[in-house]
């Protein structure tokens, strides 16, 4: 008994048959390429969306990062609520003095769209004021220059910090931008850096990240320049480790009750949530998509269990043949057996091929869909190895009747 | 003791059916010896065994009851396994119909039993070619049975059950869908394998056919009714 010599006579034969009957082995296969395909590229898709969100994710700081937003203050102290402040700059200055665990921390004075001209140019773009800490929240690097400095916190400098896309628009000849000049409303600001490029991770197309379209000046000037007070929108405090986060979370809270008179109308916020949101999301995913890939390839299976049977009811008398020339049960087991799994791995192939189709052209389609990987190898494994799996499976049984055919009986069938 | 030149040894042998609720003693206490190099004809109305006996002796079937011996050996009760081996590398079958795989060319139906060979064989298609020339078929080994005459298809059929240098042959109404001009070349073929060493059995029901035999086995009922030395 030789197993390799087995697989390798039945795999041939099963090719022979395969090629014999084209149309009706194609037809048989037509099941697991659609379940294949679909399995592939559905989870490809969501990996590919799931990996935008998750890269969003990091990029904004991670898990260690908290943010303190306002909110509304709690039923009981609303008639009072007036009494506090409300986020302002005097938060930042009692988190950064009273609370070492806050590693960084930077207020976002939200300036949102404003119009910037330089060189004659005009072009719209995101602004914030920040301070130093904010480069080191997040995943943002500088390309040129330097970011805020406390210099210009304490100075309230006209000083920008500019994304990708303002150098572009305002300064195309120009790979950075940093000592050029720009106005704000009609204030001259000079720019002192320039943050590196967000690259689409594996783009073929020129779209640009929007976080390319981010700018930045000085909390402080933004402030006494624009608000005309010290409010701030919002706070964002990252944290060392893992294990500090709740006693930060309820260090920053009684630090900011205090700075606020004791009312509490804000709420901090961890990155916990949106992870396990993005979690939730991705099981979801999975468990709805592999139910229906999954039923699908067990379409597929019954397809090649039916095509298989019709096959052995039509070759009774070669099996008898068989039989009679000395092959045994095992023989004529494994060449149906093989029959099956050629099938179904030829299927499996071409659901693969299928599938980079889909995922090219979903690249192509979906918003956002850079991310997609039009390869993705772990799908593609998995893909393939249950659809021989099912190939296996399905062939057993009709693999199992040509096997017990009596040769006798087999050689009378006409 | 056993004489050297018996290669089956039948004794008492019975098969039983049971078809429905009725039993059907296909074969009744057969007793039958072999030797090598025989040509034996067997004969008889249909229902008389024959063809029983020739599933028994080509190891397509057992005993229900007797005890069967083959080149010295007990046989009787050997597992399906153990059969299809002997079936393998001892025994050739020529049908009535041919049996021929239309999907392969006639090179390969001839190589076909090696695939099931426990022996590897080399130079498969050597020896195929040698085996298609011996019966004279050679020049058509490329084609596939679809594109030969009956005549034919019986001789690469006999090239097929040569391939493995059986110890016997056995032929159910090999002549059975031939014309007489073809019905002669087959049995003048058969008669040729002897002296290479094989034994034959055919069943026949054509006294022309049994008539180039050198033994002649009548059977009724499942019982042997005549063994005659011609």
């Amino acid at each position: 008994m030789n197993p390799i010599g087995d697989l390798y006579t039945g795999g041939s034969n099963g090719l022979r048959e395969i090629w014999a009957n084209k149309v009706r082995s194609f037809l048989s296969m037509s099941g697991i390429i659609l379940g294949v395909a679909a399995l592939v590229s559905m989870v490809g898709i969501v990996q590919g969306m799931l990996g935008n969100m998750q890269a969003s994710f990091e990029q904004g700081g991670g898990i260690l990062k908290l943010e303190v937003h306002a909110a509304e203050a709690p039923e009981p102290q609303q008639h009072i609520a007036g009494i506090s402040p409300g986020l302002t700059w005097r938060d930042i200055v009692a988190v950064q003095r009273a609370i070492p665990l806050a590693v960084y921390t930077t207020p976002i004075v939200d300036m949102n769209y404003e119009r910037f001209i330089a060189r004659g140019r005009r072009e719209g773009a995101l602004l914030y004021g920040v301070t130093p800490d904010f480069i080191n929240i997040g995943t943002r690097e500088l390309g040129y220059g330097r970011f805020v400095a406390d210099m210009d916190i304490a100075l309230k400098s006209p000083v920008m910090v500019i994304g990708t896309h303002l150098r572009d628009k305002l300064f195309p000849n120009l790979d950075s931008a940093v000592g050029q000049q720009l106005r704000l409303r009609g204030q001259v600001y000079t720019i002192v850096g320039q943050l590196a490029e967000i690259e689409q991770t594996s783009g073929s197309r020129e779209r640009g990240n929007w976080q390319n379209r981010l700018n930045y000046i000085p909390a402080t000037t933004a402030m006494s320049r624009y608000k005309g007070d010290d409010k701030v929108n919002e706070i964002h405090v990252m944290a060392d480790r893992v294990e500090d986060l709740p006693d930060l979370v309820e260090q920053i809270s009684n630090t900011l009750t205090r700075t606020h008179r004791g009312i509490k109308d804000f709420e901090v916020r961890t990155q916990e949530e949106r992870m396990l949101e993005l979690k939730k999301l991705e099981d979801s995913f999975i468990f709805s998509l592999g139910g229906i890939a999954g039923i699908s390839l067990l379409v597929g299976g019954i397809g090649i269990m039916n095509v298989m049977l019709a096959s052995v009811s039509e070759r009774i008398r070669e099996i008898g043949v068989r039989k009679a020339i000395g092959a045994r049960s095992h023989d004529i087991f494994i060449q149906f057996l093989a029959e099956a799994v050629v099938i179904s791995v030829l299927g499996g192939i071409f659901g693969l091929l299928a599938s980079v189709g889909v995922l090219t052209l979903a690249r192509e389609v979906i918003p956002a869909g850079d991310m997609i990987s039009v390869v993705p190898v772990s799908a593609m494994f998995y893909g393939f190895i249950f659809s021989s799996t099912i190939g296996l499976i399905s062939g057993i049984y009709p693999a199992m009747r040509a096997a017990r055919l009596d040769p006798i009986d087999a050689l009378r069938y006409e | 003791m056993i004489e050297p030149n018996v290669i089956f040894r039948l004794s008492g042998l019975c098969r039983l059916y049971t078809v429905g609720s009725e039993e059907v003693r296909a074969l009744d206490g057969v007793d039958l010896a072999i030797c090598d190099r025989e040509f034996i004809a067997v004969t008889g109305t249909s229902g008389s065994g024959k063809s029983t006996l020739m599933h028994i002796l080509g190891f397509m079937d057992s005993p229900t009851a007797g005890r069967m011996e083959f080149e010295g050996k007990d046989v009787t009760g050997i597992s399906g396994a153990g059969r299809a081996d002997l079936r393998a590398s001892r025994i050739g079958f020529v049908f009535q119909s041919f049996n021929l795989l239309p999907r392969l060319s006639v090179l390969d139906n001839v190589l076909l039993p090696l695939t099931y060979s426990r022996t590897r064989v080399a130079n498969q298609r050597e020896l195929g070619m040698a085996v298609l020339d011996r019966v004279g078929m050679g020049h058509r080994a490329s084609h596939t049975p679809n594109q030969l005459s009956g005549g034919e298809r019986q001789r690469v059929a006999i090239a097929r059950a040569l391939i493995n240098k059986p110890r016997l042959i056995l032929a159910d109404e090999p002549t059975g869908n031939l014309d007489t001009k073809n019905r002669s070349r087959i049995m003048e073929l058969f008669s040729s394998l002897l002296e290479e060493g094989i034994t034959l059995a055919l069943v026949t029901h054509d006294n022309e056919v049994a008539s180039y035999a050198g033994r002649r086995i009548r059977m009724e009922d499942g019982k042997v009714l005549e063994d005659i030395q011609l």
